[in-house]
C-alpha cells in the first residue's frame, strides 16, 4: 500500500523532484498524504520558498488523487516502486545528489548488478550512427555487460536493437523521460516491452505520467548516475546527449564519444567532446578495456555451436566477408542463380553467420569487434 | 423538309449512338443546334457552313435546325461535322434520302471540305458496328478493326457527295500493311548485372504482380520498368479491342494496322492531374492513363511524388480494373483500366545508396518520406524490389544479359501453366486459392514460420510472399510441384522497404 502512496504522491506532479525528496525526507509517504490532504503543517523546509499558491495546488490534488487507482495502474504494468529509503534502492543512485525520491521500475532491478555501460546519442541519428550504436550494443551484450540508454528515436533505440539482436548474457537497462506504461516515442512501443521483459525499465515517474519535454533532461542525470561508462555516439552541436555526457562527467562517470566526419552534424557534438578530450570509441574493446574487462580470451578457440555452412553458403560468406553485400552483389559475384544465393544468404543468417539489415548482409563478426 | 442521319459521339472510352436530325423550313435565315452540343460541338455551324459552300453546293438561306438524339447527354467534338452537313444536304435534297439510309458519318470538316480524323472512331464504329461507315481517310485502319460493314474512307466533302448521289464510284486508297511489326526497342540484353531486378521484372510479367522499385537515382529503375511490356505476349483479341478503343477514344496514336496488338506502356509524369490519370474532364469524359495503360503497363516514377488524390484515385482502378467517372448531370462512364503498375521511388529523400554509410537523412526524415506512400497502395505490391546502383565491372566489362526474347518465352509458358492451374495468373491467387494450388513443403514451411515468428513478416506479407513463390516456381518449371525454401528465399529478398532505417526494423 505504501507503494501506491508513493506514487500517489511523486504522480501529483506538482514539486520539482529535488522538492519531492525533502518531503520525502522529512515525512514517510502515508504521513505525507495526510498531511497534505488534511493541511496540517509540513515541514519548513518543504515550504521553504515555495510560493503559496504551489503548496495549494499541491494540498489541492493530494485531495483528488486516489491511491486505489494508483495501485491499481502499479499493478496493471507490473511497476515496482522503490523508495530512496527502501533497501531495494539501486546502489549507483543512493548516493547521487540528485537521486530521484522514488523510481518506478518494470523488470528486474537485478540487472543493474552488472556491468553498465550507456550508450546514447541523438534522435537525428545517421545510418552509420544507428549501425554504430547497434554494434556497440550487441558486442557488449555479447560480453555480458549491460546497456543503459533512454529509448528515444535514433542512437538509443538501435543501441538497444543491437543489444536485442545478440540475445544476451548483457542485459538492457532504459531510463525513460515518462511513466513507464507510457510508450514514447511509439514507434519503439515493441522494443520498451522487450527492456521491460528482459532487463530493467526506468522511471521517476509513476504510470499515466505524459512525456512532456522537460522531463527529459530530467531522466538524463539517472541514465547517467547508472553507468559506469557513458559512449556519446553521434550528437549534434547542442542537445540531450552533451547534457548526458556534462552530468556523468560531473559525477566523475567515464565520458568517450564515437569520431564523426566533421562533415556529419550528427557527430559536432561528439568530434567537440573528443577536442575536449575524452577518450574516443574506435571498436568496442575500448569501452571494454575502460571497463577494465579483458575481453580476448586465451587458449582454445571457443565453441562455436552454429552448424558449418556448406560450400555455396561458402562462397556467399566470403562474399560478404569482404565489404556488406546485398543480394545482387553476392549473385554477380557467385554466379549462383537468385533462388540458391537468397537461399544460402537465408540460412547463413538464421544460423548466424550473417546479419542482414535492409536488404544488406554483413558477416557477425563485426568491424568492431577484433 | 426533313433528313435523319447517324453518327455517333464518345463518352469515356465508349460510342454513343447519335443521330442527327435536320429540319429546313421557311423563316428568317438562320441555324439552331439543339441536343446538348457543347462549346467545340456548337461550333460546328460555321465550320459545316463553309465547307458546304465551298465545296460547291448551295445553302440553304432558310432556317435550319438541327437536333442531335439523344438530347439528354451533352455530345463533345468535332465528330459530327459530317453527319450535319449530309444531313443539311439531304434536307435540301442534294443528296437522295435512300442514299444515307444504312450509312453512319465520322468525322470533321475543314473550311474547305476536306474531311479530318478526329478522336474516337473506333468506338464510335463500334457502337453501330453493322452499319456502313463514312470515315475520314486517314482512320479507316481503326475503323475497319471494330466495323463488320462496309468502311468508306473519304478525303473531301465533296468526293463524299459524288459517291453518295452516284456521280463517282467510292473512293479507295492504298492501306497500309495491316501486319506491322514495331521493333522492341528495348531490351533486356541491356540490361547489364542486376540479378535480383531482372529476376523481378520477369516474376512480374509472369504472375502479373505489381511492382515497386526501390533504389537511388541512376540505378536503373526506369531502364527496368520499360523493359516489362516486352516480356509480356501479345494482347488477346478483346484486350486488343478494349485498348484500342481506348487509345482512339483518347486521341492517341495507333499502330499501322489500327489494332494496338502490343501491351502499352504508359509513364505520366509525377506532376500529372487527377483528371489526366485517373480520367475525366468537363463534357468529354476523356480516358486517363490509367485507362490508355489498360492491357499494359502504368510505369510511375518517382511515385511519392504523385498528389496524394492520384494515388488515391488508383486504387479503385486496382481493385475493380476499371473506374467510374462521373458529372453531375451526365451519364455515369465506366472506363476499362486493368493495368499493371510499376512504381519506382528513391529509399530516403537525399537518395542515397541505401547502403549504410552513403546516406546523410535522419529517421523522421525518412518515416516522413515513406509514409508519402500509403499503406494500402504499398500492399498491393507483390514484389518490392531494392535496385542498387549496377557495379562498375558489370556495367563496363559485364557480359549482356539474357535477352527480352529468351526471357519472354519462359515468361509465356509460366503464364500458361498459370492459367492452366487456377484460370488466372499468379497475382490474383486469393487466400483459398493460395492454399489450393501453392502449396508449401516442409521446409518452406519452416522458413514462412521462422520468419513470422522472428516478427519480420505479416499475415499480409505471408501471402504476398507466397503469391510470389509460386510464381518463381512456375518459371522454374515447377509449375506442378509444391513450392520449395529456394522459391520463399528468393520472394522474401524481394520485398524492400521505403524509407525505414538500414539497422534493426525488422519487420
Amino acid at each position: 500500500m505504501s507503494a501506491a502512496v508513493l506514487g500517489t504522491i511523486v504522480g501529483l506532479g506538482v514539486l520539482s523532484p529535488a522538492r519531492l525528496k525533502v518531503l520525502l525526507a522529512h515525512h514517510d509517504a502515508v504521513d505525507a498524504l495526510e498531511r497534505l490532504r488534511s493541511g496540517d503543517l509540513l515541514h519548513p523546509m518543504v515550504s521553504r520558498g515555495l510560493p503559496a499558491g504551489r503548496l495549494d495546488a499541491l494540498r489541492a490534488a493530494a485531495r483528488v488523487a486516489s491511491v486505489d487507482q494508483m495501485a491499481d495502474a502499479l499493478d496493471r504494468c507490473g511497476v515496482g516502486v522503490h523508495g530512496l529509503h527502501d533497501a531495494s534502492y539501486p546502489a549507483a543512485l543512493v548516493h547521487d545528489p540528485e537521486a530521484p525520491a522514488a523510481l518506478f521500475v518494470r523488470g528486474d532491478l537485478g540487472a543493474l548488478e552488472s556491468r553498465r555501460v550507456g550508450i546514447i546519442g541523438t534522435r537525428h541519428a545517421s545510418a552509420a550512427g544507428r549501425a554504430t550504436a547497434s554494434e556497440l550494443g550487441s558486442v557488449l551484450a555479447g560480453e555480458g555487460v549491460a546497456v543503459v540508454s533512454g529509448l528515444a528515436r535514433g542512437i538509443d533505440a538501435a543501441a538497444h536493437r543491437g543489444v536485442r539482436a545478440r540475445g544476451g548474457p548483457g542485459r538492457p537497462i532504459a531510463v525513460v523521460g515518462s511513466g513507464p506504461d507510457r510508450h514514447y516515442p511509439k514507434q519503439n512501443a515493441e522494443l520498451w516491452e522487450w527492456v521491460a521483459a528482459e532487463g530493467a525499465l526506468i522511471s521517476e515517474w509513476p504510470p499515466g505520467v505524459e512525456p512532456d519535454a522537460w522531463r527529459f533532461p530530467q531522466r538524463n542525470r539517472i541514465l547517467a548516475a547508472l553507468s559506469e561508462v557513458v559512449v556519446v555516439v553521434e550528437s549534434r552541436e547542442r542537445g540531450g546527449s552533451l547534457i548526458t555526457a556534462r552530468l556523468a562527467a560531473d559525477r566523475g562517470i567515464e565520458v568517450m564519444a564515437v569520431p564523426g566526419s566533421p562533415r556529419s552534424r550528427a557527430s559536432l557534438g561528439t568530434n567537440q567532446l573528443l577536442v575536449d578530450g575524452v577518450a574516443p570509441v574506435t571498436s568496442a574493446a575500448d569501452v571494454l578495456m575502460m571497463l577494465g574487462l579483458d575481453h580476448r580470451r586465451e587458449g582454445s578457440v571457443p565453441f562455436d555451436p552454429r552448424p558449418q555452412p556448406d560450400e555455396v553458403q561458402r562462397a556467399v560468406l566470403a562474399v560478404c566477408e569482404g565489404e556488406p553485400s546485398n543480394l545482387d552483389m553476392i549473385v554477380s559475384a557467385t554466379g549462383f542463380v537468385v533462388m540458391d544465393a537468397a537461399l544460402a544468404a537465408a540460412r547463413l543468417e538464421r544460423e548466424g553467420w550473417l546479419i542482414e539489415a535492409g536488404g544488406w548482409f554483413e558477416p557477425t563478426g563485426s568491424r568492431l569487434c577484433p | 423538309m426533313i433528313a435523319t442521319v447517324d453518327a455517333a459521339t464518345i463518352l469515356g472510352a465508349r460510342g454513343h449512338p447519335v443521330t442527327v436530325e435536320v429540319h429546313i423550313a421557311k423563316g428568317l435565315p438562320g441555324f439552331v443546334m439543339l441536343g446538348l452540343p457543347d462549346e467545340s460541338c456548337r461550333e460546328a455551324r460555321d465550320r459545316v457552313r463553309a465547307a458546304v459552300m465551298s465545296s460547291g453546293f448551295p445553302w440553304p438561306e432558310k432556317k435550319i435546325t438541327v437536333n442531335l438524339a439523344p438530347p439528354h447527354y451533352r455530345k463533345a467534338g468535332s465528330g459530327l461535322d459530317i453527319a450535319i452537313a449530309i444531313g443539311i444536304l439531304v434536307a435540301c435534297e442534294v443528296v437522295p434520302v435512300d442514299a444515307v439510309r444504312g450509312l453512319a458519318f465520322a468525322g470533321e470538316l475543314g473550311l474547305d471540305g476536306t474531311v479530318r480524323r478526329v478522336p474516337g472512331i473506333a468506338p464510335m464504329v463500334g457502337v453501330r458496328p453493322d452499319h456502313d461507315w463514312v470515315v475520314p481517310a486517314d482512320a479507316v485502319a481503326e475503323a475497319r478493326v471494330v466495323g463488320t460493314g462496309m468502311i468508306r474512307p473519304v478525303e473531301r466533302l465533296d468526293q463524299l457527295v459524288e459517291a453518295l448521289t452516284g456521280a463517282a464510284r467510292w473512293p479507295t486508297f492504298d492501306e497500309a500493311p495491316s501486319v506491322f511489326v514495331e521493333p522492341e526497342l528495348n531490351d533486356l540484353a541491356d540490361v547489364k548485372g542486376q540479378p535480383l531486378a531482372r529476376l523481378a521484372l520477369e516474376v512480374a510479367a509472369a504472375g502479373g504482380h505489381h511492382v515497386l522499385f526501390v533504389g537511388p537515382p541512376g540505378s536503373g529503375k526506369t531502364m527496368l520498368a520499360r523493359r516489362l511490356t516486352g516480356l509480356l505476349p501479345d494482347l488477346d483479341r478483346d484486350m486488343a479491342l478494349q485498348s484500342t478503343m481506348v487509345h482512339s477514344a483518347a486521341g492517341v496514336a495507333l499502330p499501322a494496322g489500327g489494332l494496338l496488338t502490343r501491351p502499352p506502356f504508359r509513364s505520366p509524369h509525377h506532376t500529372s492531374s487527377l483528371g489526366s490519370v485517373v480520367g475525366g474532364g468537363s463534357h468529354q469524359m476523356r480516358p486517363g492513363e490509367i485507362s490508355l495503360a489498360h492491357g499494359g503497363v502504368l510505369f510511375l516514377d518517382e511515385m511519392g511524388q504523385f498528389a496524394p488524390s492520384v494515388l488515391d484515385g488508383l486504387r479503385e482502378a486496382l481493385e475493380e480494373g476499371c473506374v467510374m467517372v462521373g458529372r453531375v448531370e451526365q451519364l455515369r462512364v465506366p472506363m476499362p483500366a486493368r493495368f499493371q503498375l510499376i512504381g519506382a521511388t528513391n529509399p530516403c529523400p537525399c537518395g542515397g545508396n541505401g547502403t549504410l554509410s552513403d546516406c546523410a537523412c535522419d529517421e523522421r526524415s525518412r518515416t516522413r518520406y515513406s509514409q508519402r506512400l500509403s499503406g494500402p497502395l504499398l500492399d498491393r505490391f507483390d514484389l518490392r524490389v531494392a535496385v542498387h546502383r549496377p557495379d562498375v565491372t558489370d556495367l563496363l566489362g559485364g557480359a549482356p544479359g539474357e535477352s527480352t526474347a529468351d526471357v519472354a518465352a519462359r515468361v509465356a509458358r509460366a503464364r500458361r501453366a498459370a492459367v492452366m492451374r487456377s484460370g488466372g495468373l499468379n497475382a490474383e491467387l486469393d487466400e483459398n486459392g493460395l492454399n489450393e494450388y501453392a502449396p508449401l513443403d516442409d521446409q518452406a514451411e519452416r522458413r514462412i514460420r521462422d520468419e513470422i515468428e522472428r516478427g519480420r513478416l505479416t499475415g499480409r506479407g505471408y501471402h504476398r510472399v507466397r503469391r510470389v513463390a509460386r510464381t518463381i516456381a512456375d518459371l522454374a518449371g515447377g509449375s506442378d510441384r509444391a513450392i520449395q525454401e529456394g522459391d520463399i528465399a528468393a520472394a522474401l529478398a524481394m520485398r524492400a522497404r521505403v524509407g525505414l532505417s538500414a539497422v534493426g526494423s525488422a519487420t
